[in-house]
This record gives structure tokens, sequence and C-alpha cells, in this order.
């Protein structure tokens, strides 16, 4: 605190020679010292550790630039925990995509009032306990579970369904969890387009299949493009999902990372899966710039 | 309603909200409900409801989640509201440096941010506990607060502020009498996100809260491993009377005192311009 204190002061007498010392940078100060202190610094110990070995008698750790936890990574229980987590990260976008779209669509077409009602609608789950939520979801589809009575009652499955714990059931889960985020986004895109546009497509001839495609589908992408980046991110490195509703069984890279943590003890090595995890998220922002573009167009 | 137009949309869009909404109406009627398993209706009970109040854990967790949120959302506030009036008055350069902090910390998985912060605060010796948690959820939720806030200081009109300089006004005096008024449902709205946001945590609690303290999603999750079945949707219901009259009371203040404002200043559309649909558009 002091320290800061003397910078103010310096920082007064300097104020009226260089607009880089003026008081009002000091407003930057909380953001800054907070964002470098315990994202920056902690990042960049995570990355380092990712490279160091750890004693897991003493817990020491050696810094010493090894590659010995990536080979790790290569272990088939790691390698396909990472697979399994990016394939359901892609499988739940797209799931969150073709269900949010048509909500969000409908949801834009209406009166001003209806639209306010049913985002209140979309939005009230969003606000309640998330565990709680995921909690009733693994009540639904446990076997003599609603789900269960409601297929075999109507013989779709012989036996019990089976469903939970499996990759479908954390699926479900996470498409249930991240749907508002999806729909969210789409709205605001969707509802922003002027209606004397589609009105010009109809007039000039369009039908409305092709206004749809080629006036309000185009307008709509960067919505698309944000609801799918802020559902599929999170959605790799989800712990509580597959915790849940995978039973313990089929593990996803958070459950791995937060086991070799908080469990195991062995921090280098699930630094190392954490940084895969970055990794992994890097590749689907870079693959953004290429679609970039596309959605200019 | 608008419907037969847009039959397909409308049919899945009404599908889709019978999707969200089954496990909320799923979590009330098990509250209620005296069979054990949840595996059918077994008639109504309030008894999931004294159990719950009577859980000491759920209890301590409870008042350990209410701190830590109330803690988060205001300081929270405080860095968002100083960090956005920054970036109000920066250069481009500092812009652009400035959102990409503000991205980072929410694009970042929040396992990798937890898992991070855990060995910093742990090679350090700083203790797990209450304030560690705080300081996690404060990293990322002052990120959302920022982007709230900043939504609003686009739409600010610097007019306002000349004016009250030209007519005598301190720096600070302005600040307090133009600029906070103006953000006023902002703030609100930037505090009461946050708030739900670290209320609800689960992943950034369970790495940081250590063996002496656990907020109330640390305690479900627990519950629910070692299936401590039918009182946690009573817990949930009882949380969720909570925050709905909490959001209830806010939204008024924030549509109260919008309307003040909106009397006051001309802020046109100012949640129409968020950054993050400004940097969309270009």
């Amino acid at each position: 605190m002091g320290r800061v204190q003397v910078g103010v002061a310096e920082r007064v007498e300097s104020e009226q020679t260089s607009s880089w010392l003026a008081p009002r940078q000091l407003l930057v100060a909380p953001t800054l010292a907070g964002v470098i202190l315990f994202f920056l610094i902690p990042l960049g110990t995570i990355v380092a550790y990712s490279f160091a070995q750890i004693d897991l008698v003493t817990y020491d750790i050696r810094f010493g630039w090894t590659l010995a936890n990536y080979r790790g990574l290569g272990d088939p229980l790691y390698f396909h925990t990472l697979l399994r987590s990016i394939g359901l990260s892609v499988g739940t976008t797209v799931g969150c995509l073709l269900l949010g779209f048509p909500l969000a669509y409908f949801i834009s077409r209406q009166s001003t009032s209806w639209q306010r009602i049913l985002l209140v609608l979309v939005l009230v789950p969003f606000w309640t306990s998330f565990i709680v939520r995921v909690y009733s979801i693994e009540t639904l589809l446990q076997n003599t579970g609603p789900v269960d009575d409601l297929l075999r009652a109507l013989r779709i499955v012989s036996g019990h369904f089976n469903f939970l714990y499996t990759r479908g059931s954390i699926a479900v889960g996470i498409i249930y969890s991240y749907l508002p985020t999806m729909v969210l986004p789409i709205y605001v895109g969707l509802e922003r387009i002027d209606v004397d546009v589609l009105e010009a497509a109809a007039d000039l001839g369009a039908s409305s299949r092709r206004t749809f495609l080629r006036v309000t589908l185009p307008l709509a992408l960067p919505g698309v493009v944000v609801g799918c980046l802020i559902v599929g991110i999170p959605a790799m490195g989800e712990y509580v999902i597959p915790e849940i509703l995978g039973g313990g069984k089929t593990l996803m890279l958070g459950n791995v990372i937060t086991a070799q943590f908080l469990d195991v003890g062995n921090f280098t090595f699930g630094s190392s899966i954490a940084v895969a995890l970055i990794a992994a998220m890097s590749l689907v922002l870079f693959a953004r710039r290429y679609i970039r573009p596309l959605e200019g167009a | 309603m608008n419907f037969r137009r847009h039959l397909f949309s409308g049919i899945v869009g009404v599908l889709v909200l019978g999707f969200l909404w089954i496990p909320l109406l799923m979590t009330v009627v098990n509250a209620l409900n005296r069979d054990e398993l949840l595996s059918r209706w077994g008639g109504a009970t309030f008894r999931w409801f004294g159990v719950a109040l009577q859980n000491a854990d759920a209890r301590n967790g409870l008042r350990a989640s209410l701190t830590i949120a109330l803690a988060t959302s205001v300081l929270s506030v405080v860095i968002a509201v100083t960090g956005a009036l920054w970036w109000r008055k920066a250069g481009r350069r500092a812009r652009r440096a400035f959102d990409l902090l503000v991205y980072l910390r929410i694009v970042l998985p929040e396992v990798v941010f937890a898992a991070a912060l855990f060995i910093f605060l742990s090679r350090w010796g700083f203790p797990l506990g209450t304030l560690a948690v705080v300081i996690g959820h404060t990293v990322w939720a002052s990120a959302y607060a920022t982007l709230v806030i900043q939504s609003r200081v686009i739409g600010l009109d610097p007019s306002l502020e000349d004016a009250a300089a030209d007519l005598g006004a301190t720096p600070l005096r302005t600040f307090r009498r133009v600029t906070v008024p103006a953000l006023v449902p902002a703030i609100l709205a930037a505090g009461l996100l946050t708030f739900t946001f670290s209320f609800d945590d689960v992943v950034t609690s369970f790495y940081l809260a250590g063996s002496q303290v656990a907020p109330l999603p640390v305690v479900l999750l627990s519950m629910i491993r070692f299936r401590i079945g039918p009182q946690i949707n009573a817990i949930g219901l009882l949380v969720m009377g909570i925050t709905i009259v909490t959001m209830a009371i806010v939204l008024l203040l924030v549509s109260k005192t919008s309307q003040r404002s909106r009397a006051r200043f001309s802020t046109p559309d100012a949640f129409q311009q968020g950054p993050l649909v400004e940097e969309e558009v270009r």
C-alpha cells in the first residue's frame, strides 16, 4: 500500500509533463495488479511446472525443462481422455447450436413483450443453482427414473435404459447447462436484423427460404460464432458435469487434472495436462482466424 | 404470439424451453417427494426441508458462500469501474491490451485457472480458505463485471462531465455527482451478476477452499457423490428462493434508477453497443 501512495505523489507532480504519468492512469492499477499477480504469474507458474519434475514423497519441485510430463500424456488413458474431451466439446457445441438457433430465431420474431417473457424463461434456469440442476438430470436419467419409465412404457427400450454414466449422459448435461449461453448471443444478433432488409429481399422476389439462407443466416453468423466459442471452450474443461453424470467412469480432462492436483498430488503432471488443454483450446481460436473472413462476407 | 409464420422454429423453440425447464420442475417435485430413491412419486412431504435446515454443513456452506460472493462482487465492481473508466480514455493500443486481458480471463477454462492459482498460492505458503476463494473468484468475475460496466461507459456522454467541469465542479465532485450516478444501473447489474457467479461456482471454490472451509456448492457436490440424495433438492429450492428474491429486489432497483438516470442523462442504446459486439462488427 505504502509504495502505491508514494507513486501517487510522484505522479501528481509530473501530471502536467506527461499524459502517461497522469493520476488518471492509477485507475487501471486495481485491474493490472490483480491480473498480473493472480492471473498471469500463476499461469506462468503452471507452464513452468509442466516442464519440471516433482518428488512424490517430499513434494520437492526440480525445475529442469524436461518433457517427461508431456511424454506421460501419450499414455492411452490420458490421450483418450484428451480426445474424448475435444469430441464432447465439439459435439455438444453443435448440439447447443442445433437446439439454440431455432429457439433464438423464434424469440427474435416475436413482439417485444413476448420476447421479454421468453428471454426470462430462458434465463431463469440459468440463474438457479448449477449443481442442483445437474443433480436433477442425474435423477431424471437414472434407471427406474422418469425417462427410463417412459421409454420402457413406450417399449422403446427393453430392460433398462442404462444411459446414465455414459458419454451420452455427459453430453445431455453439457448441452442442457450451456444452452442459454448459446441462445443469448444468437438472439442478440438476430434481433438486430432490420425487418426492412428482409422485406427488401422478399420484394426482390426471394422465397422465404432463400431470404433466410442468404440474408438472415449471414447476418446472424457473428452471434453464432460467439455462441460456439463461449460454449465450446468451457465445455472442454468441464469438471462438475462428468463428475456427476459420468459417475467417475467416463472422464474428461477437467477430472483428470483435478485428480492429479487434489488427490495424487502430482502437480507437474497435472500442469502438463492443463497446458495440453490450453493448447487444444488455442487450436480452436486459431481456426477462428480462418473463419473470420467468412463472417465478414 | 407470432406462431404460425414460424412453425418449425416455434415447435423446436417450445420443446427446447421444455427441456430447459424439466430439470427445474423435477427439483421442485423431488424436494417434496417422500420416496428416498426419488425414482417414483411416493407422496408429498416437507421432511426434506426440515432435514436440510438441520444440516450443519449446508448452513455453514451457505454462510461461507454468501460471504465469499459478497466480497467478490464488491471487489469485482471496484476493479471493473476503475478499469472501465481508464479504458474509456485510453489510447487505441492500451484499450486493445486491456480488452485482451478481459477476454483471456473469461475464455481460459476454469479448471486450468483454478489449478494455476492453487499451485501459485501453495508455493508461496498462502493459506487456502475464504480469502483464497475470493481472490480466485474475483479474477474472472471482475472480467464479466468489466464487460457490463464498459457497455455502459461507452454510452456515457462526455459533454455532461465537461459541462459539470465548466460549471466549476472539481473532478472528484464531477465523478461523484455525474459519472457514478450514470453508472449505477450497470454497477448494480455487474454486482448481481458477479454475486450469482461466485455463489454458484464449484471449480474455483473446490480448488482454493482447502479443508477448513466448504462453500455451499462444494458441500452439495460431496453430498451428491456420497449419495445423500433428497435433501439436495430442498436445499436447492431454498437457495433458489433466496436468489429469486434478491434478483427481484435488484431488478426493481435497476429499473428505477435507470429510469431516473435516463431522464437525467442521455444514454442512447448503451446496452446495445457492448465492446464484445463492437469487436464482432469490426
